[in-house]
């Protein structure tokens, strides 16, 4: 039961996730996922099975772009950045996550930080 | 690091992937599974355990299905989703702007042939509103045109009729000026008359106006160079020779020079100084013809034929026409409830003069046309209308293309939608790029109909060019052209795309692109814009050749006198400062001169040329009671020379010529033609009767009749006509008439060659022949005609393209259908028919109902046509086989590469 509500919870908001951390500078794959593990402090957890699929979709919609990037002493690793049309969604994606935050707030006598 | 490729391959099968794009994913997720069992190993856990622990992880499932459906679309071409409405219109239109302009580029094929059919429909639609602008909507560049009026006399028991319209007298307009409280200021204009202008010893025929000196003003004009008249330069006769040119004439006959102010010019016999140039666009108070150059009204004397000369004093000589400014306390009622009155008291004061008479208050802008307004606005409406016709072709044209193209974008159209694109979003990005289709028409439509301007101006006769309106393209025709290129965007955009934005989803995106069974109701419509594109072309071509008939018959006319032998030479010996003695010195050297050209049959001097006949009013046959007024008798009066009917082939009926007898001391005679006999002396011998004319002192005796022919406009009613002899009756501007055995444009060189060798100084620019008269008498109804023809044609090419596309797009989609067809053993003949019977079915729908709104539209034009029906059967036929004739072409073309198709291929391909 707990999975299917965090199927769907993180459906609703893991663009809003990947799209936040891509904000400042690109990053790889492996990066995404261990920066929302550690800054949920554990909560959130994806894996290649989750991430992958939701990077692909996001390129493909043009939202952020992935390019192969070699480092000296390092392996070749895909980092994505967010495209102008992935900026402007951000922004619209925040605005409406903030209106649902407050709303369900407002509703459940939860205290707005 | 551990070979994480083996694993993550096995969960890929079936995934379809191309090699490299697999290559890639296999890179980027075995780093990610190192990058995780190096951690785990961090946090000590063992092999085993880490490498249990990341491959339990690897769940590809939901990244196989994300890879699978839309693998060949490219991914910036994608709305994004959830990118709300609210101030986000302009990043979306110009999203939609972008993608639009790429998707136009990805097809230039496509972009090029609907850009072609829209602009050669907006051009002509262009074309013909600018000429409608300029004639009509917005002919005069005046200041304020509502609240300006055109004043002109009437018989009292005619005001409804416009045609009886004169000028004003210039004292009756000096006392109307007087006392006129309505109008702030009232100035009076000439209508444009012939007067020879010298200018570096060359004479020219040019086209005077005489104004009063407030005109410009009261008109709200600036002059473009120098100044207009000034108030004390019109109040002495003959006092102030000064004259302002037009823009156009001095643009074209004095090359424009800087220096034009100031310089001198001969008009008639008197010296002019030019003391400005008129605004640019503003050729006299006259929508389509205008004059040269204006001239105080206190010059009458000085630059008007003599039978005009007494101009200033008499008050029956109708020569201005009045031009009222409104005083802003009054508007158009309460001025011709003023000038009704003034009417009576002119009439009370000098009832010689104005006995039966009334002043019309006219807006301006009615006044602009003339006689001819109704003609004008009708043909301006007609030709809107046909234009518009065209246009609604060339977008259902477009519109086909668009739905047949609609079919190879299902799919895209499907995963944009099943991405979460809105169908509202989705309209509206599909309606951006017909938008910009119809924008790129627009511009070239624009350019299309510049040309088309160039080429009607270029049309326009060019012995008085200069004097016609120019056709302006202003703000007005950019606004419009603007307007049309962006609801013609609207009009074919929407029907495509609110049948795309319904696309569903599953079916489409389980469907492969070649079932083209499900397309079968885009071909529906796509079948009815067909029809309707061919039965309006028809339409079309039927008007237009129904005008054609009408004008051939109307070139077959018999007006009455021959012209395929006739040169015409215009001549004003008063002009170049001649009196009556030494013109009619000129007459005879120029008669002994011309007879001894070779070549000539016979020559005569007439006072008009044919179908410019002059009517006068007021004739009295002596011995009948004196008619009223208003039921004067109104005939047509020609002066002529010796042998005139017989250098014109016009028979006589009863009598004789005039002869060399018929001088000023002999017994005054006159010759008129039968139907004014028949009118007046019905049942008598009006031969011996004498009739008097309106400003003559004698009764002149008839001493023959000829027949009647046409002397005001082609194929006009029987009028009455009265000739009088040259002989006794002066006048210093003739025609000189000639009859020639052969062509007699052979002659004209010679003729002008004569006259010249008598006096240098005398224009004879006007030389026209006797065809060339017909044909400047048909130059109106010639044009429409042609314009007709091209839009007809422009229609039935569009429409026959439409039907091409349309059948090899269809050809196409059934390629497979046709290649079963044939491997179960269709023959090519078989197919051939089974196209051409589809194609020829939707022409023949077409055709039907086509003929039968030509038919409706033909009686609705049957008044304006001349000898031919509205229901005529020539041409709804011809129409009918040219349009089928094509339209055949158009199937035949698909029909044949469908028989061609091999079914192994066709199928194969499929």
């Amino acid at each position: 039961m707990a999975s299917a509500v965090e199927h769907e919870w993180k459906k609703s908001s893991s663009e809003l996730l990947i799209l936040s951390l891509l904000e400042d500078q690109s990053r790889h794959g492996y990066e995404i996922g261990r920066l929302i593990d550690i800054r949920s402090g554990g909560a959130l957890h994806f894996h290649v099975a989750s991430l992958y699929p939701l990077l692909y979709r996001l390129e493909k919609r043009g939202w952020i772009q992935g390019r192969w990037v070699e480092k000296a002493g390092q392996r070749r690793r895909r980092y994505y950045r967010l495209t102008p049309v992935g900026q402007r969604v951000l922004v619209a994606k925040r605005l409406q996550w903030q209106d649902f935050v407050g709303a369900v707030g407002r509703i459940a006598g939860v205290e707005h930080a | 690091m551990l070979d994480w490729k083996l694993e993550i391959r096995k969960r890929l099968v079936g995934s379809n992937l191309k090699p490299e794009r697999e290559a890639e994913i296999l890179d980027e997720l075995s780093n990610h599974m190192q990058d995780r069992y190096d951690d785990l190993r961090v946090q000590e856990t063992t092999h085993e355990e880490a490498f249990r622990d990341v491959i339990r992880e690897l769940d590809l499932t939901d990244l196989v299905s994300e890879l699978q459906p839309s693998e060949d679309i490219a991914p910036q071409d994608l709305v994004p989703e959830g990118v709300p409405a609210k101030g986000q219109l302009l990043s979306d239109f110009l999203m939609d702007l972008r993608y639009a302009i790429r998707t136009m580029w990805k097809s230039p094929g496509f972009t090029a042939v609907a850009a072609l059919a829209l602009a050669l429909g907006i051009g002509a639609n262009t074309a013909v509103f600018t000429v409608v602008n300029t004639l009509l909507l917005n002919p005069l560049p005046v200041e304020k045109i509502s609240t300006l009026a055109a004043l002109n006399t009437t018989q009292k028991k005619k005001t409804a009729q416009l045609g009886d319209l004169q000028a004003l007298s210039f004292l009756n307009l000096k006392d109307l000026r007087g006392r006129t409280r309505a109008f702030r200021s009232l100035a009076g204009h000439s209508s444009p008359m012939a007067v020879t202008m010298t200018y570096k010893a060359e004479p020219h025929r040019i086209f005077m106006e005489l104004v009063t000196s407030n005109y410009f003003q009261a008109l709200g004009l600036h002059p473009y160079l120098g100044r207009f008249f000034l108030p004390d330069e019109d109040i002495k006769p003959g006092a102030a020779a000064v004259a302002v040119l037009g823009y156009s004439a001095w643009q074209n006959r004095f090359g424009g020079v800087s220096d034009i102010v100031g310089r001198t010019i001969k008009l008639n016999d008197t010296a002019f100084t030019v003391v400005g140039i008129g605004p640019k666009d503003f050729k006299g108070l006259y929508a389509v013809f205008g004059p040269d150059l204006w001239v105080p009204s206190m010059m009458a004397e000085q630059v008007l034929p003599s039978s005009l000369q007494k101009a200033l004093t008499d008050r029956t000589i109708p020569l201005f026409t009045g031009i009222g400014r409104l005083d802003t306390s009054f508007a158009l009622p309460q001025a011709q409830a003023e000038m009704k009155i003034a009417a009576a008291t002119l009439e009370d004061e000098h009832p010689d003069a104005n006995q039966g008479q009334d002043i019309v208050v006219r807006p301006l802008i009615e006044a602009a046309y003339g006689p001819e307004r109704q003609a004008l606005m009708f043909g301006g409406a007609f030709l809107m209308a046909i234009v518009g016709l065209v246009l609604l072709i060339a977008c259902s044209n477009v519109a086909n293309l668009l739905l047949a193209r609609a079919t190879v974008r299902r799919q895209e159209i499907a995963v944009r939608i099943a991405l979460g694109a809105g169908r509202r979003r989705l309209m509206r990005q599909l309606l951006t790029e017909s938008i910009l289709l119809g924008l790129l028409g627009g511009v070239f439509g624009f350019l299309f109909g510049y040309g088309g301007c160039q080429l009607l101006s270029s049309l326009r006769p060019a012995e008085y060019a200069q004097n016609l309106a120019d056709l302006r393209i202003d703000p007005a025709v950019f606004g419009f052209t603007f307007a049309i290129a962006l609801v013609t965007g609207l009009v074919f955009g929407i029907v495509p795309a609110l049948r795309s934005s319904r696309t569903s989803v599953s079916e489409v995106l389980k469907e492969e692109t070649r079932t083209a069974g499900r397309t079968r109701g885009r071909i529906n419509m796509a079948n009815a814009l067909l029809a309707g594109q061919v039965s309006i072309s028809l339409v079309l071509l039927v008007v237009a050749a129904m005008f054609l008939r009408s004008i051939q018959h109307e070139y077959t006319i018999d007006p009455g006198y021959q012209t395929k032998h006739l040169a015409l030479f215009m001549l004003y010996p008063g002009q170049a400062g001649y009196d009556q003695t030494r013109t009619e010195q000129f007459y005879k050297q120029a008669r002994d001169r011309v007879s001894s050209i070779r070549g000539i049959a016979s020559f005569s001097w007439a006072s008009n040329l044919p179908l410019w006949g002059r009517k006068e009013t007021g004739v009295v046959i002596e011995g009948q009671e004196q008619r009223k007024k208003s039921e004067a008798i109104s005939t047509v009066v020609k002066t002529i020379d010796l042998d005139y009917f017989a250098t014109m082939g016009v028979p006589f009926v009863k009598g004789r010529d005039f002869t060399q007898d018929d001088r000023d001391r002999s017994a005054p005679v006159a010759i008129i033609n039968d139907t004014m006999a028949a009118e007046y002396w019905p049942n008598q011998d009006p031969l011996g009767k004498r009739v008097q004319l309106p400003h003559g002192q004698n009764f002149l005796q008839i001493v023959g009749i000829v027949k009647t022919s046409n002397y005001q406009t082609l194929g006009e009613p029987p009028q009455a006509c009265i000739f009088i002899p040259l002989r006794q009756n002066f006048s210093d501007g003739m025609i000189l008439y000639v009859r020639t055995e052969q062509n007699p444009s052979t002659i004209l060189a010679s003729v002008q060659d004569e006259i010249h060798n008598i006096d240098p100084g005398l224009a004879v620019e006007d030389i026209r022949t006797g065809t060339k008269v017909i044909d400047q008498a048909l130059w109106w109804s010639k044009m429409a005609v042609d314009l007709l023809a091209v839009f007809g044609l422009l229609a039935l090419a569009l429409a026959s393209v439409g039907l091409y596309g349309i059948m090899a797009y269809s050809v196409n989609q059934r390629r497979r259908e046709i290649g079963v067809r044939m491997a179960l053993g269709a023959g090519q003949g078989n197919v051939w028919l089974l196209v051409l019977r589809q194609g020829m079915t939707l022409v023949l729908i077409g055709l039907a109902v086509g003929i039968a709104l030509a038919l409706l539209v033909g009686h609705a034009l049957s008044r304006f046509l001349y000898g031919v029906s509205g229901n005529d059967l020539l041409s709804l036929g011809g129409a009918s086989l040219v349009l089928l004739a094509v339209a055949f072409v158009a199937c035949y073309l698909p029909a044949r590469s469908a028989s061609r198709v091999d079914p192994l291929v066709a199928l194969r391909s499929a």
